[in-house]
Parts: structure tokens; sequence; C-alpha cells
């Protein structure tokens, strides 16, 4: 079974450690990634991630990292195609 | 002059008067500064103990805490004590030296991925990498430390930041502002509060956070709206008002529980649904709408959807909704007569001691000034149940994390937080005092004035309950009678101690510990068979409480 996807924007504050931040929380709220996009230039993380739980679950406690400046929903990722 | 002389100086400028730590190879340079510097180290013996007292200054106090600790071994002690720092949204501190900067990442001695330990267990973390920024980064703790939703902070600094030459360019931190609630949505408050009949205000560690007591007991007595509280919102209305009904939740009072079951709007403030406070969660409160005030959107709809919710400063949205008229006369009366029918029955008849009734005439021997912290068990919740709090800053509980061991160091740092006349008192169980022992000798060092009162039923008690109840008597690891003489232990670091064991014994011995100068521990020795009634079973609804067996 395949589970709700949704694609996140994610802009941050330079830091060496941002990724793994980002990426705990992500595991810790219970969503797993399925692809993952960083553009060092832009500070900028896009982010696909599947889970059961609300994506706003996730969002919610993303912004409230000191080094996450904005988080952007894009649009919901299609389901899986081989379900 | 040295980064390490820059921290110090920051320190003093940041207005601490008073810091926690341990000293260790990768933080000499911070303690060669500390030395005839004015600012005021206490050495605890542990640096878990280190940063629980930082946890209990900042929590008696309403300041940051600070403590301090050496790279590798010093850094990890520390963990726990941001973890609860971290549950129960406490600003603190953490200052920990690193192995020099060029040997990060080569498995140096000592040398421990503090930032990346630091993760799940701070608000936020630095590691500083650049002396010209240690200054900056300071600042940045400070007040992310204690703006919006407090919480821990830790600094990692690598030693030879610690000994380069760096300008003295000292800016204090500040609170950020609370972004305004949504007036639009006040309305929506308002109107879902007028519908309401039978209205409960849930209080939790929020409103404390908030320093937002008086708003929020000006509200319920504006309103008359009835009122229960989360273990960390203790203090924040007092038991006395005629509508408070006390604690909710596992432990809480059957009246708590059974209004809050009953009731049609739920007005949560500054409390995020935890499951000791909720058991099973699509029961509680089932038929409630609501209305949910808090800082941390975060918070809002986590757990329970919210049908209305207001997100910012305490202080001002309570205000803002005092002036609804609500007729709920009928409600108030049932929530009342409730209270009054399940009033604790401290009906003790045979000689040995009962605990509850022991803490119940404690907390009326002791002034509202009085700071109590616990450590976690089965007295943790009898501390809970049966004392009474004027203030969340007076009643210090390890709430979210539940740290065994929390008691005595938190009581060490409340004691510098507070004048000389606010008695301080830790109760502690005989499992819990042991995890954190060592702190008796930060009493001796400082003479320091902490009551204890040590309840020992020769069992790590909770979890006893527990295996009586749910696990068919297995007592397993759960029997300490072989626990060490208590009193022999204290006269080891100086400390007056007594034993007691049966009822009569417990007015003069109270009154004893309350008039002694110094630090005193009172040993209670307590059956144990003694459980903590009432209990809401794992994974039950709070109608279904368990009244003893």
């Amino acid at each position: 079974m395949s589970l709700p996807q949704q694609q996140l924007q994610i802009d941050v504050n330079k830091s060496p450690e941002v990724l793994e931040r980002i990426l705990r929380v992500v595991r810790h709220r219970g969503f797993k990634v399925e692809l993952l996009n960083w553009k060092d230039e832009t500070s900028q993380l896009l982010l696909t991630v599947s889970s059961e739980r609300s994506i706003n679950l996730l969002t919610s406690q993303l912004i409230k990292l000191f080094d996450v400046t904005n988080v952007i929903e894009l649009n919901d990722v299609a389901q899986s195609k081989s379900a | 002059m040295r980064g390490a002389d820059l921290l110090v100086s920051y320190l003093k400028e940041e207005g601490v008067t008073t810091i926690f730590g341990y000293p260790g190879g990768a933080i000499m340079p911070v303690y060669d500064a500390l030395y005839e510097s004015g600012l005021k180290h206490v050495l605890c013996r542990h640096e878990q103990g280190a940063a629980f007292a930082a946890v209990g200054y900042a929590r008696a106090s309403g300041e940051v805490g600070v403590c301090l600790a050496t790279s590798g071994p010093g850094a990890t002690n520390l963990i726990t004590g941001l973890a609860d720092a971290y549950m129960d949204s406490i600003p603190i501190v953490a200052i920990t030296g690193q192995v020099p900067s060029a040997v990060i990442g080569t498995d140096a001695f000592q040398e421990m991925d503090v930032l990346g330990l630091s993760l799940a267990c701070t608000k936020h973390s630095f590691m500083v990498t650049d002396k010209d920024e240690l200054a900056n980064v300071l600042k940045q703790a400070f007040s992310i430390a204690k703006s919006g939703r407090p919480g821990p902070v830790l600094v990692d600094i690598p030693k030879d930041i610690q000994l380069a030459e760096v300008e003295a360019a000292l800016i204090t931190s500040s609170k950020d502002s609370i972004d305004d609630f949504d007036k639009n949505t006040l309305v929506n408050a308002k109107a879902l509060l007028s519908k309401a009949k039978k209205p409960m205000v849930y209080a939790g560690g929020g409103v404390g956070m908030a320093n937002a007591e008086t708003q929020l007991q000006d509200f319920v007595d504006a309103t008359g709206i009835p009122s229960v509280t989360t273990l960390k919102g203790i203090g924040s209305i007092p038991n006395s008002k005629p509508y408070a009904l006390g604690m909710l939740g596992m432990h809480g009072t059957k009246t708590a529980n059974l209004c809050v079951q009953e009731c049609d709007l739920l007005i949560v403030v500054g409390a995020r649904f935890d499951d000791r406070v909720t058991g099973r969660l699509e029961t509680f409160a089932a038929d409630a709408r609501v209305l949910h005030l808090d800082i941390d959107p975060a918070e809002i709809n986590k757990l329970r959807t919210a049908d209305v919710s207001l997100c910012g400063d305490l202080q001002t949205i309570l205000p803002a909704l005092n002036d609804v008229k609500l007729s709920i006369a009928e409600w108030q009366e049932h929530c009342s007569a409730l209270k009054q029918e399940n009033l604790w029955d401290y009906n003790a008849p045979y000689r040995s001691i009962y605990a509850p009734k022991l803490l119940s005439r404690l907390s009326e021997k002791l002034s509202d000034t009085s700071v109590v912290t616990c450590d976690v068990g089965q007295h943790q919740m009898w501390v809970a149940q049966h004392m009474n709090f004027t203030s969340p800053k007076n009643h210090l509980s390890s709430a979210g994390l539940g740290t065994m061991g929390f008691g005595l160091p938190t009581a060490l740092g409340a004691r510098y937080a507070r004048p000389p006349e606010d008695t301080v008192v830790v109760v502690s169980g005989d499992g819990s005092f042991m995890m954190n022992v060592q702190e008796l000798g930060t009493i001796k060092r400082e003479q320091l004035n902490v009551k204890i009162v040590l309840i020992d039923n020769q069992r790590l008690g909770m979890v006893r309950q527990w295996q009586q109840l749910f696990f068919e008597e297995r007592y397993s690891e759960t029997i300490l009678t072989d626990n060490p003489d208590f009193v022999t232990l204290a006269s080891a670091f100086n400390i007056e101690a007594r034993t007691i064991t049966e009822q009569d014994e417990v007015e003069t011995a109270l009154d004893e510990m309350i008039n002694s100068k110094g630090a005193y521990l009172l040993h209670v020795r307590i059956n144990e068979a003694d459980n903590v009634w009432p209990l809401v079973p794992p994974g039950a609804s709070n109608a279904d409480m368990m009244e003893k067996v």
C-alpha cells in the first residue's frame, strides 16, 4: 500500500547541521523521505515525504526549527503508481 | 581578552549570577576565566546534577538557568537534563567545552559530536566555529532560550576558541516579541464560549511559562468557568478556588476527570493533550468542542482538532475573553458538588505512616512562598494530589520526561533562585533519591538549607504498583530491601537526619525538619502496599478510573 506523498520546499539559513536537523524531525514525526534535492547555493531543500499522518504535523514542527526560514507545501504528489 | 573571558563577561552582562557546572580538560580556559571573576559557580557532583540545578533555577525564578560542562562525557551527562528541559519548555543555556577545532572529527580524547547529540533534545544548538562569532552566538542562545515557547539551548565551544584573542563586543539577549493573536478569530472564540453550557478550563504548563497566572485567575473569576490543571499547570489556579477541581489525567482527581468527560467546551490554556492527561485520546472529553489557546502553533490540531484556536501571548489572549457572559450556574453547582463528594480521605486506621496525609500536613505547615521539588513515581503523584500550590514556580516536577533523579539537583537550583526565607523541600522516593544522590555533596560543600523528605517503601513503588495491577504481581527488580541506611548516608555529608515509621511521629518530625537551621533529611518509612489512587489504567478512558483494589 502506498502512502500519501507531499512535496515540501524548505528554505534555510546555511549551517553545517541544518540538513540533519530537518531529516531528524522528518523521521521522528513519522514521515519517510521519498526524494531529496538539496541546493547549497540557494539554501533550499526540496523534499518529497510520505506518511499516514497529516502533513501539517510535519510542517508545523519544521517551521519551528531556528534555521528554517520558510516551509511551502508544493503540489500534492500523485500516489505511487506501483500500488 | 580570551574567548573564555568573553564568555564570563557576557554571562555577567546578561545578568547571570549563578551557574552550575563541573570542570574538565576541554573547558579549562573557561574555569580559569571564572577564577576570581565574581560569578558564582556551584560545583555539582555530576553534570546531570548541574543541568538539573540549572532547570531548578530557571523554574523557581523564571530566569534562564545556566550550566557548564566539559567535552565528551561531561557533555553527554548533560543530555538527560536538556531533554527534561525540552519536554517541559524550560529556558536553560548549556555551555560545553569541545576539543580543539583542528582535531574535531579525529576521535580525539574526550571528543563527542555533541551538536549531533543535541538535535533531539534542545530547542536549538550551536557549535562556535569562528571566534568572532562567539559573542553573537551567546546572545542568540539566551534570546532563543527565553523567546516564544522557551526551551534549552546548547553552545559547544572548541578549546581553541576559548583561548583565542577576541574583541569584547557584548550585546545582551532580548526576548522576541510575540505575534499578536488573530483578532478576527476572537469573535469566533467568544461565540464558542458564550454558547457553552458546560465549559471547562484545562490549564497546562504554558500558563506559568507565560507568567499568565493572574490573567488566568481573572478569567475564571470573571466567567465562573470550572478548571482543571495538568501536572505542570499545578499552582496556576490554586485549589482553594471554588471551581478549581485539581489535576486531571492518570492520577488526577475523580472530580477533575469526570467533569472534563462531561464538559461541552474544553478551553485548553497552554496545554498539549499529553497521553498522561487524556487517557485514551478518542474518549477524552469526546462531546466537547475545543478552544485552544497556546503560544506554539505546532500544538494546535496536533492531537485533538480545535474548533477555534488563538495563538499568541496568554497574557493578552485571556483578558480579551473575560467579558463573555455565561449562564452556567447548574454546571458550577454540579462541579462543586462533585468536588465536595470526592474530597481526599486521610483516614488511615493503622500505625504506619500514610504518605498522602503526611504530605497534606507538610503542605499546611509550609508558607506559600516555599518551593517543593520532587522526583518521579508514587511520591511525585502524592505531591501533586495532596500538596497545595499558589504558583507553578513553587512546584518543580519532571512532567514531560518523567526523570527520576530530578528532585535533589533541582532543589539546589531553586535554593539559589529564591531568597533564604523561602523554604526549599525535596520530596523524593527511595528509588529516585539514589539516582542523583551525589548532589548531597553539593549541599555539604555549599552548606545549603534544603529539606529532604525521603518517602521509603523499599520499592520502585510506581513500577511495583503496575506489576501488582497489570503484571500478575511479578515483582521484577523492584524490591529494594537492600537500600542503604539513609540516616547514616546523610550523616556522611553532615546532614541532620531522622527516621520515622509511625503516624504519631509525623507532626513533631515535620516541625523539627522545618525549624532546623540547615539541611535536613527526614526518612519516612511507609508500607509498600500503599498505592496511588485513583488510577486510569493504560489505554482506558479517564471515565474508567480504578479506585483501590
